[in-house]
Parts: C-alpha cells; structure tokens; sequence
C-alpha cells in the first residue's frame, strides 16, 4: 500500500479565462472521436484548402504557429463544424447510425461498411461530399466501396 | 557318405525384397498437392495484406484530415492559457519577464492556478 495519500489537484489546474475580446470568438467542434472519425473524409472534402493553408502556416511560423495561426486555426474550426452542421441538418440518421457502429466497433471503420454505404450515399446526394482514399493504387477498388471486407466480423 | 546336395529341382527363391503394401500416392503427387495448397495460401494472405494496407491508408487519411481541426483548438487553448498567464503576471509583478532567449511559443511546464476559480 502506498505510503502517501494520492493528492489529484487538476481541478485546481483549471484555468477558465477566456480569450481577450480582441481576438474573436469562435466556437469549438464540441464532438467526439467517433463522429469526427465518421465526418473524416467529408471534413477533409470540404475544407481541404483551409486546413493546407493552416498546417502550412504553422510550418512557416517557426514555431510561433499558436500565436500567428489563429486566424487559419478558427478557419478551420468553422469550416470543419459547417460540414458537421451540414450532415445532422441532411443525414443525421444515416451519421448517427454509422458513429454508433463505430463506437461499438472499437472504431474499426471495415466493420461499419453496411451503415457506412448509405451515410456516403446521403452525403454525396445532399452535399456533394465525396469520400476519396488519396493514394489508393490505380485500377483497385477503394476500400471502401468494396462489396466483401475481408477482415470484417459482421457487415 | 552321400553327400548333402541341393533339393530336386533347386532352392526356393530367397525372398531378399521387402514385401510393404504400397499406401498412397505417388511422391510427386503429394508435391504437387502441397504446392497448390501453399499457392492458394499465400495468394489469400497477399489479398488480406493488400487489403490491410489499404484500410491503413483509409484510417491514417481520416486522421489526417481531422488533425488540422484537432490542432487549432489546441493552439487556442494553450494561447488563452499563455494570455491569461501574461496578464497574471502583468497583475501580481508589473513587468512582464521574458523567460526563453527566443521568440518560439513554448508549452508551459508549470501552470499557474489561480487564486479562484475564474467562472
């Protein structure tokens, strides 16, 4: 047994100022790994020219990237919630149906194909946010829209 | 004496041949067996090492298109947090001390709590 009494003080480490007025406000994504997981690739449909320009910008800062890059940071923040807004407005049932498989399949997107093909289906109709694999071997099927996964356990 | 000679007709035939009943197949078909079985395996392992690679593919993009989200609202985070030192600083000292010969943003080792809770 431990001689000393575990002492957890994070509370205390909490530090809730806010940001000054100056800089503006920008409210953050609010969603967890599962849905960001599931709105991946219509994130990165979207909002591929902010998000190149932010991790560009953070790369030329020079290490001063958090304070110089806020602007590109809250691009990319709205842009990225725009889209989420976007799919609950269009296919919530389709979305929450495919981040639910996922949290039950420990995140593993080969065994949410069935709930995924609607999902991108809906998305592609309402949004016109294709999902793409870059890098993915010329005359192959993407993974994605293969009919059997191999390694799937069910779906 | 008469002497002891060789039966009428000659010795029975020495049976020097081992007399196993063959089981099985011919070697080569054995060969040839395992040979298709072992193609056949490794043909399925190729398909599920490609297959694997490509879902790594899948998974490491959706990461990748979800680290710029993930990066700014840490960066604002740790910006609100720098800020708010500064001014605390600024507060309880007067100056602000330039701790680091250099201009990079540095993430704080220590944090500094707050008197109270500031909400």
């Amino acid at each position: 047994m431990a001689a000393r009494q575990p002492r957890f003080n994070q509370h205390v480490l909490i530090d809730t100022t806010p940001l000054p007025d100056d800089i503006p406000k920008v409210k953050e994504i609010g969603a967890s790994s599962a849905p960001l997981m599931s709105a991946s690739f219509f994130i990165g449909a979207r909002c591929k020219p902010y998000n190149d320009d932010y991790m560009m910008c953070k790369t030329e800062s020079n290490g001063r990237g958090e304070l110089e890059c806020m602007k590109e940071g809250r691009k990319v923040t709205r842009c990225a919630a725009s889209v989420i807004e976007d799919i609950n407005k269009h296919c919530l049932t389709e979305f929450r149906r495919h981040w639910e498989c996922l949290e039950n399949n420990n995140q593993q997107l080969w065994n949410c194909r069935s709930v995924e093909r609607p999902l991108n289906k809906c998305i592609f109709d309402n949004l016109k946010l294709e999902k793409t694999v870059p890098g993915t071997p010329e005359g192959e099927v993407p993974v994605h829209l293969r009919k059997k996964q191999i390694f799937a356990m069910h779906g | 004496m008469p002497q002891d000679m060789p039966p009428v007709g000659g010795y029975e035939p020495v049976q020097y041949k081992r007399n196993l009943p063959v089981r099985g197949f011919r070697p080569s078909v054995y060969l040839l067996a395992t040979g298709l079985l072992m193609t056949y395996g490794f043909y399925k392992a190729g398909k599920g090492i490609r297959e694997h690679n490509e879902l790594a593919r899948e998974k490491m993009w959706s990461r990748i298109h979800l680290i710029p989200v993930l990066q700014a609202e840490e960066d604002r985070d740790q910006v609100r947090r720098y800020l708010a030192d500064k001014a605390r600083e600024k507060e309880l000292l007067g100056s602000e001390t330039k701790v680091y010969n250099s201009d990079r943003f540095v993430r704080p080792t220590y944090a500094v709590t707050p008197d109270k809770e500031t909400k």
